[in-house]
């Protein structure tokens, strides 16, 4: 009798250490590792017995994750293309699900002593296409234009090839940083450097104005300019699941679309979409 | 005097210090001018250093990005399989041999080079087991640059029917196709040519088409000058916001099988006639399919797929008691048989590392004639060849890790039974059950 007890002592307690336990795996996009730590930070500090563990690696590794079934939600600052969609179908049989948690105003990058102010949406291409090389030929100072980018696995590397160079090669002159962080920081050193990234990275660096083509007016990544569509390179940050959310993750989920999660999207300084 | 020589100590010392002062502070600026000059010196060292670990890296990002172009995947099925008897006649890998009812195999041992320029693309792949080794895939492929819709396909590939045969059997969750696919389009494969559309992104996404002229005889030389005509038109729909995708597809085979001389072509299509025959030099090979998937997400279990397809048509055998496609140019007479077959597979998530798979097909090779009418008149010519088969397989699939998967999987045979047939009175003792270790990368 009294091993029996024992037994269902141990398992009872095995059992419950495994309820404390609930670990909830993130993984993917650079760009929204800040906003997924605070969201992460605030939610745990809120409710005992979960686990979140975030990590970047890019939007793409994170898709790679959750097809591999190596991460419960893959954050992405890019759509998941067909193709990505197709392998999780032929995995998991589903075509995962996409949640909208965040809009960014994708921020062309420039050293504050640049005198360079705006510049169009095709400029801009030039200059990522390696077409225009000196800062004269946008309207800066004679000096050659020196160019940061993000590796392959980042969904905003995707998102700008996709959207601002209208699917194009980048330069190989380019200079492939691994984070948006890095990228701000090449282009607080170098007075010639231009990089792009989130909006919410924006310290020791200026933001250009982006028109949409030279006889449009060009318009800074701001939160009113971004809402009402004037910013011409703003997009979603998503949170993608291979199922509908159940359990821990639903409310997780639930969480970062109610006024606290957005919240820290605001203080992150991205914009809320609720 | 004291007073004088005093004052001119002192003027001595002064203009002494001065001249100390004066050579040290040459000495401070000559120091500060070599430090300044050794700064400058080093600064442009690193930046000589800096552009030549630029140069450097670029070259070695031309020679990654070259690379990266070539892709090296593969896989091995190694099997442990047990059927009901010795000698089992089977589709779940092959025949038992004389005197053996389980086995060791590699089922298939897969190495797939693959390089992709992104618009052109060849591939080779090969397949080395105990058997031997074979060909597999070797075709080079190019889209239009301009919307990258159109593509053209060219060597040996997939035949464009269906949906099982291109579905890899890395990915399949059944250990086999269905008896279906393998006597209609055995090794999958054949030599051709073929157009292929898809549009990446738009309004025309969700149609895609595939379809292309071939030999006729799988991964074997030509032998005539017909070109047999394989196509299918694809549609898929995704609802993302259910989480629910619907695709299907219509497919068609459109070909011929060349008469031997002096050979016959019959037509096995009645039960208590003599079957036709003809002299014609060309016996007709038409099939008809219709393939449809379904994805949808359960709560809690995960992802589900069902999936269907339905075959019929004139198929042109090799013998009476054989309705394979032939791969050859053929000997003896031809059968022409009117053949029915489908399939219905249902494949259920159970977290994120097992699936069940229940999987039900039928195959009738001759859809004119049935059960004890088989072997009843001699005239007909009917034989082996005409027995319907249906399989029930059930199995459970675990993914060990992103490379290592198991399948255990137990396939349930039932055959037709004519008491007019030898060896087919009864059902066939047939059933097996496989074990299945995949390595993938």
């Amino acid at each position: 009798m009294k091993k029996i007890i024992f037994a269902v002592v141990i398992m009872a307690a095995a059992f419950g250490f495994y309820m404390q336990s609930k670990v909830i795996t993130v993984k993917g996009s650079d760009t929204m590792v800040i906003v997924a730590q605070r969201w992460a930070e605030k939610y745990m500090s809120e409710k005992s017995g979960i686990t979140i563990q975030v990590t970047g690696g890019g939007s793409g590794t994170g898709i790679a994750a959750l097809i591999n079934g190596t991460t419960d939600i893959c954050n992405a600052s890019r759509p998941m293309k067909p193709s990505e969609r197709e392998k999780l179908k032929q995995r998991f049989n589903t075509l995962g699900v996409e949640v909208k948690v965040a809009k960014d105003g994708l921020s062309v990058y420039l050293n504050e002593v640049n005198q360079v102010k705006e510049l169009s949406l095709q400029q801009i291409k030039d200059i990522y296409t390696g077409k225009v090389t000196n800062w004269k030929e946008v309207g800066g100072k004679d000096s050659r234009i020196i160019v940061y980018g993000r590796e392959n696995s980042s969904g905003t590397y995707v998102y700008f090839k996709d959207n601002v160079l209208n699917g194009a090669d980048y330069t190989a002159t380019m200079q492939s940083l691994p984070g948006t962080a890095a990228v701000v920081n090449a282009v607080v050193k170098d007075k010639n450097a231009i990089g792009f990234g989130g909006a919410a990275y924006a310290k020791g660096i200026k933001f250009t104005a982006v028109k949409k083509d030279a006889n449009s007016p060009a318009f800074l990544p701001t939160e009113e300019n971004i809402k009402n569509g004037n910013y011409p390179i703003a997009r979603y940050l998503y949170l993608y699941l291979r199922n509908k959310p159940t359990g821990e993750i639903k409310e997780y989920v639930d969480w970062i679309l109610s006024k606290e999660g957005q919240e820290i999207v605001s203080k992150v300084g991205y914009f809320p979409v609720k | 005097m004291k007073k004088n020589f005093g004052i001119w100590k002192m003027r001595r010392f002064t203009r002494l210090f001065l001249l100390i002062l004066l050579f040290a502070g040459v000495q401070i600026f000559a120091q500060e001018d070599t430090t300044s000059t050794n700064v400058e010196a080093k600064v442009e060292e690193i930046k000589g250093a800096l552009d030549g670990l630029n140069e450097s890296y670029l070259e070695t990002k031309t020679i990654v990005d070259a690379l990266k172009k070539i892709k090296i995947s593969g896989y091995v099925h190694a099997q442990y399989q047990s059927a009901q008897r010795d000698g089992a006649a089977s589709y779940a890998g092959g025949n038992f041999g004389a005197g053996i009812h389980n086995r060791y195999t590699v089922r298939r041992g897969r190495l797939k080079v693959a390089y992709d320029n992104d618009i052109t693309q060849f591939v080779l792949q090969i397949d080395a087991t105990e058997k031997g080794l074979g060909l597999k895939d070797a075709y080079a492929m190019f889209k239009e640059p301009w919307m990258r819709t159109f593509g053209l396909k060219a060597g040996i590939f997939d035949r464009p029917f269906g949906f099982e045969i291109s579905y890899s059997s890395s990915s399949r969750e059944s250990p086999e196709r269905t008896r279906l696919f393998q006597t209609l389009f055995p090794g999958e494969r054949d030599l051709g040519a073929s157009l292929e559309i898809s549009q990446p992104e738009g309004d025309f996404s969700f149609v895609n088409f595939k379809g292309g002229f071939f030999a006729g005889n799988g991964v074997n030389p030509e032998v005539d000058n017909q070109k047999d005509f394989i196509g299918r038109l694809g549609f898929s729909f995704p609802f993302y916001e259910e989480n629910l995708g619907i695709d299907f597809g219509l497919s068609t085979y459109i070909g011929k099988v060349k008469r031997a001389d002096g050979k016959t072509i019959y037509t096995v299509n009645s039960a208590s006639l003599a079957s036709a025959s003809t002299s014609e030099l060309w016996a007709d090979r038409k099939y008809f399919g219709f393939d449809l998937q379904v994805y949808y997400s359960l709560p809690v279990l995960g992802g589900f797929t069902l999936r269907s397809e339905v075959i019929g048509g004139d198929q042109a055998g090799s013998s009476a008691n054989s309705s394979t496609s032939p791969t050859s140019l053929l000997t003896g007479d031809i059968y022409q048989r009117n053949f029915l077959g489908y399939y219905l597979m249902y494949v259920q998530n159970i977290g994120e590392q097992n699936q069940f798979v229940a999987k039900y097909d039928v195959y009738d090779p001759n859809s004119d004639v049935a059960g004890n009418e088989v072997g009843a008149v001699a005239a007909a010519r009917l034989g082996s060849g005409d027995i319907k088969y249906s399989t029930l397989g059930l199995g459970l699939v675990h993914y060990w890790d992103d490379n290592i998967k198991f399948v255990f999987y137990y396939d349930i045979v039932k055959n037709e039974t004519s008491k007019n047939l030898s060896g087919f009175t009864e059902d066939l003792k047939d059933n097996v059950f496989t074990l299945r270790m995949q390595y993938k990368f």
